[in-house]
């Protein structure tokens, strides 16, 4: 930190950081959002695929780094062939769980194990697959991200580290998510430019956990309480308060522990050499994602008592006008409750998906951009079928 | 992305063939490396991009494409040049006379070139596909693939749900020496009549519920609460030979595949769409009721055949079953019900009455012992 004037000081001087920002409209998105969801219900399900390409493309369109916009090239139709190719390795997946879980009920001590196992694996080989697929989609300043690796090989590391994090209580799942993310980040490329993760488990664990204690003692007292009285009077006066207490205190951890999340990943990207790279930095705050969260608890909560109040009027309108009419009164009711469900889809990937995005987005600034100037095109043509294949499981997803 | 946002005078101004009074500014990126170019583009044959007085690129208008961008920015991209390369264009004049000098700007190969239309029309002819396999085509595998399931199989599988059953209905089974005696006499009865090679294992649960049913493998369960209220040994008896039916019919197991198999294929339909887990299972109910009535029509036809056979009436099942019932006709949700409407099978009952003619199936010491089996 010296404080001569000079020659090189100039140089010295580190570059202000690139933004990202992140521009799209609430509206925009909330209109693609609903008008994806009413063509789901039209197709019975089938425009699930252009929905999730529609929503990439609005987030990955917005989002800028230094003023140029990602670009998300990935296509509909692209997915449709990847689930269709995903059902032909599900198929015998399906049937072979259904076999093992027969045989495994005979077991009983361990019914259905093996079963839920190998889904979890498969799930997150279908992690990778999927990350891999969208990184190769998107593109920046006319060049590619891309992906090498194998889903089996992070599916075994997946597995292992899941194993050691339930051992441990959830003590583990820092280093947990520093390892995949290792690996996920270590077979990713811009163009010729490798990515690494660096970021740290101890820190991430230093950050959360006082989270982590508060869910612990949350399902401790909750354990505790369950077997201290197995008196069931006693156990159901006080359960609808502490159910409404335990939904109030998991809405104040999980928000402030996805902050801490998103911000401790993000300033462990990097991309170049260790020498020369992109550094990312986040000031995400740990309360940045409780507005909005409880936002989204609110419209919940407000769709679920106007469909409620909907479901009385329904049957009163019925039943004490016209009580012959009870079938149309139950269809009624039923056509109700599948459109609050609907909507809270809606809101689900509004408040989840977009928000979220923007409000994580927006935190992030790179140091040393200028380390990705020259970056040269560099990826093999990644098949569209092979990179969708498991897209099918996740497809909601960003 | 912004076509609206165009001047008005967009119209107005041609632009021109020669260099610099038509020409616009435009960043160029040529996909290869991520440079960006400060570019010259001048409209003129094809579209002339220069930088530095330097010809970079030259593309034709047929070829321009238009790619995702942000607000305000016309990103374009070229469906005959490298796959990524791209030309941002943000003057609003500019991009007027782009819109309107290529014509397939939004053609094949532009970003959100998607015909919602034809989109919904496939979904539809797929979605009546998956339905027709669902209705049609899954019951017909299901019988076949029935008879291709070895009996030790089954047996498994009925072994496996018993811990289920166990559960739901309460695990203790029972068993005085008189009670199981007397329902082994009237089961094998029953069977060497039918002539049955599966071999059952009749078991009483200690439940007040008044039913019986059959599970994969020659399972009979039979509930206390139905034992208590019956009165004679042919109401039962009568009942026991409906579940027999579906032994011999091999029913559970059938409809267990059949509704892995619906379930599979509704699923597939419906994905995760949200509420559409509620609707396939709603939809997979429905169905079951729907073949349901078949197979318990079916057993009733069993069991009337089996207890002619045997010289006894099959009318007291009926009385059995109108005992233990409430009345199923005015329910609005009957197609959910898992069991035919009453009226119809109590009347294929009635109509089957006779006088018995047989022995007796249990004498009335032994019929004693079954009532009180769970005491």
């Amino acid at each position: 930190m010296s404080k001569g004037f000079g020659p090189g000081a100039l140089e010295a001087c580190p570059a202000p950081h690139a933004r990202v920002g992140f521009s799209g409209g609430d509206g925009e998105f909330r209109r693609i959002v609903i008008r994806g969801t009413l063509l789901e219900l039209v197709t019975f399900g089938f425009y699930r695929f252009w929905l999730a390409t529609n929503i990439r493309r609005h987030l990955w369109t917005n989002t800028s780094v230094e003023e140029d916009a990602l670009e998300y090239t990935g296509t509909g139709r692209e997915l449709l062939i990847g689930f269709l190719f995903a059902l032909t390795i599900l198929i015998p997946i399906y049937l072979a769980s259904f076999a093992i879980s027969i045989e495994a009920e005979r077991w009983k001590a361990f019914a259905g194990l093996p079963f839920g196992v190998a889904y979890y694996g498969f799930w997150q080989f279908a992690i990778y697959r999927a990350r891999r697929y969208r990184l190769t989609r998107t593109l920046w300043r006319g060049v590619r991200f891309w992906m090498t690796g194998s889903g089996w090989a992070y599916m075994a590391r997946a597995l292992g580290w899941t194993l050691l994090t339930v051992l441990t209580l959830g003590i583990a799942y820092p280093w947990r998510e520093a390892a995949l993310e290792r690996y996920k980040l270590g077979h990713t490329f811009y163009g010729d430019l490798p990515g690494r993760f660096e970021g740290d488990g101890w820190v991430f664990f230093k950050r959360g956990w006082r989270l982590w204690l508060l869910l612990l003692g949350l399902f401790g007292f909750i354990l505790v309480y369950v077997l201290a009285l197995r008196n069931y009077v006693a156990l159901s006066i006080f359960a609808v308060p502490i159910a409404v207490g335990s939904f109030f205190l998991l809405c104040f951890i999980y928000p402030a522990f996805k902050a801490v999340e998103w911000k401790w990943w993000a300033e462990g990207l990097r991309f170049g050499d260790a020498s020369r790279d992109v550094r990312f930095a986040s000031n995400l705050r740990p309360g940045a994602l409780a507005t909005n969260f409880w936002n989204m608890i609110g419209v919940c909560i407000l769709v679920v008592i106007v469909a409620i109040f909907t479901m009385i009027g329904i049957n009163i309108v019925f039943a004490v006008l016209q009580p012959w009419l009870l079938l149309p009164a139950r269809y009624a009711v039923i056509t109700c409750y599948l459109a609050t469900v609907v909507v809270l889809g809606v809101v689900w990937r509004i408040y989840m998906g977009q928000r979220v995005w923007k409000i994580v987005v927006s935190s992030i600034s790179l140091e040393n951009l200028a380390a990705v100037d020259h970056v040269v095109a560099k990826s093999k043509a990644a098949s569209a079928i092979g990179e969708g294949l498991a897209d099918s499981l996740d497809v909601a997803g960003f | 992305m912004s076509r609206g946002s165009s001047n008005s005078d967009a119209g107005s101004r041609e632009p021109s063939s020669s260099a610099g009074e038509g020409s616009f500014p435009a960043l160029y990126l040529d996909g290869l490396t991520n440079q960006k170019h400060r570019v010259t583009v001048v409209p003129s044959a094809s579209l002339d991009i220069t930088g530095d007085g330097v010809s970079v690129a030259a593309w034709c208008y047929d070829d321009i494409r238009r790619a995702d961008g942000p607000h305000g920015v016309l990103r374009l991209r070229n469906a005959a040049a490298a796959e990524f390369a791209r030309l941002e264009v943000s003057e609003p004049t500019a991009q007027a006379w782009l819109q309107d000098l290529c014509k397939r700007l939004d053609g094949e190969g532009a970003a959100g070139h998607v015909s919602t239309a034809r989109i919904v029309a496939w979904s539809l002819a797929a979605a009546a596909s998956l339905l027709a396999v669902i209705w049609f085509g899954v019951p017909i595998i299901a019988a076949q693939l029935t008879g291709l399931v070895p009996l030790s199989w089954e047996k498994r599988l009925g072994e496996a749900t018993d811990t289920q059953v166990r559960a739901i209905f309460g695990g203790r089974s029972c068993a005085s020496a008189e009670g199981g005696a007397a329902l082994t006499k009237l089961v094998s009865t029953l069977q060497a009549a039918a002539g049955l090679p599966i071999p059952l294992q009749p078991v009483v649960l200690d439940s007040s519920v008044a039913n019986a049913f059959a599970l994969p493998g020659g399972k009979i369960y039979i509930l206390n609460g139905l034992i208590g209220k019956a009165e004679s040994p042919d109401e039962l008896a009568g009942l026991l030979a409906h579940e027999l039916g579906h032994v011999a019919h091999r029913d559970g197991l059938r409809r267990l595949i059949q509704d892995s198999g619906t379930g599979f294929f509704a699923g597939l339909l419906l994905g995760d769409v949200t509420g559409g887990a509620m609707l396939a299972s709603a939809g997979r109910v429905a169905l079951r009721a729907a073949y349901s009535r078949e197979t318990e029509a079916n057993a009733d036809r069993y069991a009337i055949a089996l207890m002619e056979k045997l010289g006894r009436s099959p009318k007291p099942m009926g009385d059995l079953l109108l005992r233990i019932s409430d009345p199923e006709k005015d329910n609005p949700l009957s197609i959910f019900a898992t069991h035919p409407l009453r009226e119809d099978r109590l009347a294929m009952l009635a109509a089957a009455a006779r006088a018995p003619t047989g022995t007796p199936l249990l004498l009335f010491g032994e019929w004693r012992a079954l009532k009180a089996i769970c005491e």
